[in-house]
């Protein structure tokens, strides 16, 4: 596969911190390539070097095989960008806005017409073209933020925490939007916070941390990397200190957690570990309400590897 | 021409403070070309006088009382009336005649009138006229050989006339109404520039937008030129706008020099205003505030500096602390034009010091504006 992304050694300071540390990574073309990590871990700072929006310290980084620079347009065609905040003018209607950025690109105007179209359908805002921003709710208002960035259909799209502050409804429709981009054979490097969104859409993860990467892979890989397998919670349970004591010699048993109402059992490796369990609660006519099993996260990874909640 | 386009648009819905301001300029500038019109037409004010002659009928009297006649409104009285007569203003003066004038005049006596007056305008008036005629009458009646003599030298005398001619070639009124026009246009241009490429530049310089911008295929340098050139061409048709109403407003003065003097010295000052709304821009961290900045800056500077009230009407010190501001330097340049009456290089040199001192200001505020926006 071809690289359209290079990044190697990258180094960003503000002053005497340090943003952005000896960084290296590449993006395949058609790879989505999440960039994990929690709010000041350099996700954002990461996006703003590869742009060529901040200056560096040290590092190399290429972009379909060319030097990043910010006067080098040839590559520049190719970018989409969806930032944070939103970045539309008000002044303008939802397809006023779409047809001003994409015509920093597409000078063709009836192309540009028919990108355009295309955009409006891809984030679905065909009912609200003639809406103002300030009449858009906080969801279709990102997704007016994401077609201002895709409309030219660049080939390298960046997209910076995209879903921050917006209901599920619309964040199903912009992952779904994503998930689109991604078929039609975009190259997308998605930073964000919620690991959830990361392993539906992204095909490797670098998890970041004080500007450091401290694990890669795809999200199976980085979830074998935890050491739990499994972790039961079991509500409206009421346990003796003996109770606690045969449960925790149970086989794969890692570690047991019991507060008032509620145990937690995270497993080692195994199998059937819930049956087992449930068989156990049975023959010690041990009541409860309700008992649900999961496996391991990228926030459980990310919990072992910094000892802090991505969300932190 | 996206980025044109753009700015025009964003421009649009700004449109109605715009209109304000023309509105304003035709209706405030047009009350005041008309209450500003200068009256040619001249009543002659007769001053009332009442005469109490108390001398014998001497032909000296009688000549003086004729000429009172003549140069007031004399009215008949109740001699125990006058105080009330002049407390009421009805008469402004009253003169009584005294017993033995014709006698002690001739004896060189120098006789005393007795007047009593309201000490306003018109009595003044005519204690001029009785000072006039006495020392008229002192005069000659030592040449004069004889009464007959003396009083045909008297009334020979002040029935002289001397004719005036004003030579100008200026169009006074017009004038008037052009300096008028042209100092009021100072805070339609001000708020004009200010509100409007400071309200539409403001979108663009959103960081989210400008980085958008700044990672896009356009050249940014471009853009910021394409940028400019929208406000210039902006300012270009207020300009034009402002001036073609002049044209409507003022009419034909605007076809010599002094009113191509006008336009361009409106050409200047739309440059600085310009130039103070690129720094305003840089400055203003919020939208909401542009309104106020507007108003403090744009009426402030036309109270200032003389474009709602005359010059000739602010204080000094005012005036001296209007002199830091571009507005004193685009007035005085029509204020010296309503009185130019040759041009050539020498009575031209006060109206370009003014107007380079004008350009001063726009490199300034350029120059600040820059320095701001590198340093931001």
């Amino acid at each position: 596969m071809k690289k359209v992304i290079e990044v190697e050694h990258l180094t960003k300071k503000y002053k005497d911190f340090i943003a952005v540390s000896d960084l290296s990574f590449d993006v395949e073309e058609g790879e989505v390539l999440g960039l994990l990590g929690p709010n000041g871990s350099g996700k954002s700072t990461t996006i703003n070097c590869l742009l060529s929006l901040l200056n560096y310290e040290d590092g190399i980084i290429k972009i379909l095989g060319q030097v990043m620079s910010s006067t080098n347009y040839d590559v520049k065609k190719d970018i989409g960008v969806i930032f944070q905040d939103i970045a539309v003018f008000e002044e303008l209607t939802v397809y006023e806005n779409i047809d001003y950025f994409c015509g920093l690109y597409i000078e063709d105007k009836q192309l540009r017409k028919e990108y355009v179209i295309e955009a409006i359908k891809l984030v679905g805002l065909e009912d609200f073209q003639k809406f103002y921003p300030k009449q858009l709710s906080g969801g279709l208002l990102r997704r007016l933020n994401i077609a201002c960035g895709i409309a030219h259909k660049p080939k390298i799209i960046f997209l910076d925490e995209p879903t921050v502050a917006v209901d599920p409804q619309s964040r199903e429709n912009i992952l779904a939007g994503i998930l689109n981009l991604r078929k039609k054979g975009a190259t997308i490097l998605y930073t964000t916070h919620y690991m959830e969104e990361v392993e539906m859409i992204c095909d490797r993860v670098i998890i970041l941390d004080k500007g450091k990467i401290i694990a890669s892979g795809s999200p199976l890989e980085l979830k074998n990397l935890a050491k739990i397998e499994e972790k039961v919670t079991i509500e409206d349970i009421s346990l003796k200190k003996t109770d606690l004591e045969k449960i925790k010699s149970l086989k794969n048993v890692e570690e047991v957690s019991y507060n008032k109402t509620t145990l937690i059992i995270t497993y080692k490796k195994g199998q059937h570990n819930l049956p087992l369990l449930v068989e156990f609660l049975k023959k010690e006519n041990l009541e409860y309400q309700r008992i649900f099993s999961e496996r391991p996260t990228l926030n459980d990874v990310f919990l072992e590897l910094t000892g802090k909640e991505l969300r932190d | 021409m996206t980025v044109f386009k753009t700015f025009l648009k964003v421009l649009n819905k700004c449109k109605a403070p715009l209109i304000l301001y023309t509105v304003i300029l035709i209706f405030f500038g047009g009350f005041s070309l008309k209450t500003n019109e200068v009256n040619t037409s001249f009543n002659a004010y007769l001053p009332d006088v009442y005469i109490n002659n108390l001398d014998e009928n001497a032909k000296i009297t009688e000549n003086f009382m004729t000429y009172l006649k003549k140069v007031s409104n004399v009215v008949l009285l109740d001699e125990e009336d006058i105080s009330d007569a002049l407390f009421y203003r009805d008469i402004n003066i009253a003169i009584t005649i005294p017993e033995g004038f014709n006698r002690d005049f001739f004896l060189g006596r120098k006789p005393k009138l007795e007047i009593q007056c309201t000490g306003d305008y018109a009595s003044s008036l005519v204690n001029i006229y009785i000072e006039k005629y006495m020392q008229v009458a002192n005069t000659y009646r030592v040449l004069a050989s004889s009464e007959e003599e003396l009083l045909r030298l008297i009334n020979g005398n002040l029935d002289l006339k001397t004719n005036v001619y004003l030579k100008t070639s200026l169009d006074t009124e017009a004038m008037s109404k052009a300096t008028t026009y042209f100092n009021f246009t100072n805070y339609c241009i001000l708020a004009g520039c200010i509100f409007g490429v400071c309200f539409s530049l403001f979108s663009f310089k959103q960081k989210n937008i400008d980085d958008r911008i700044r990672i896009s295929k356009i050249n940014y340098k471009k853009y910021l030129m394409q940028l400019f050139l929208s406000t210039f061409v902006f300012a270009f048709f207020l300009w034009l706008l402002y001036v073609l109403l002049g044209f409507v407003l003022v009419g034909k003065i605007m076809f010599t020099y002094h009113g191509l003097i006008y336009i361009v010295n409106l050409f200047l000052f739309t440059l600085c205003a310009l130039s103070i709304a690129f720094f305003l821009n840089q400055v203003i961290l919020n939208k909401d505030t542009i309104n106020g900045i507007v108003n403090v800056i744009a009426l402030g500077s036309s109270f200032l500096c003389g474009a709602f009230v005359p010059v000739q009407f602010l204080p000094d010190f005012v005036l001296k602390i209007a002199r830091i501001l571009p507005s004193y330097w685009f007035i005085h340049v029509n204020e010296l034009t309503t009185s130019l009456e040759k041009i050539n290089l020498i009575t031209l040199k006060p109206i370009w010091q003014s107007m380079l001192v004008l350009s001063l200001f726009t490199c300034f505020f350029f120059l600040m504006s820059l320095y701001v926006k590198k340093r931001n």
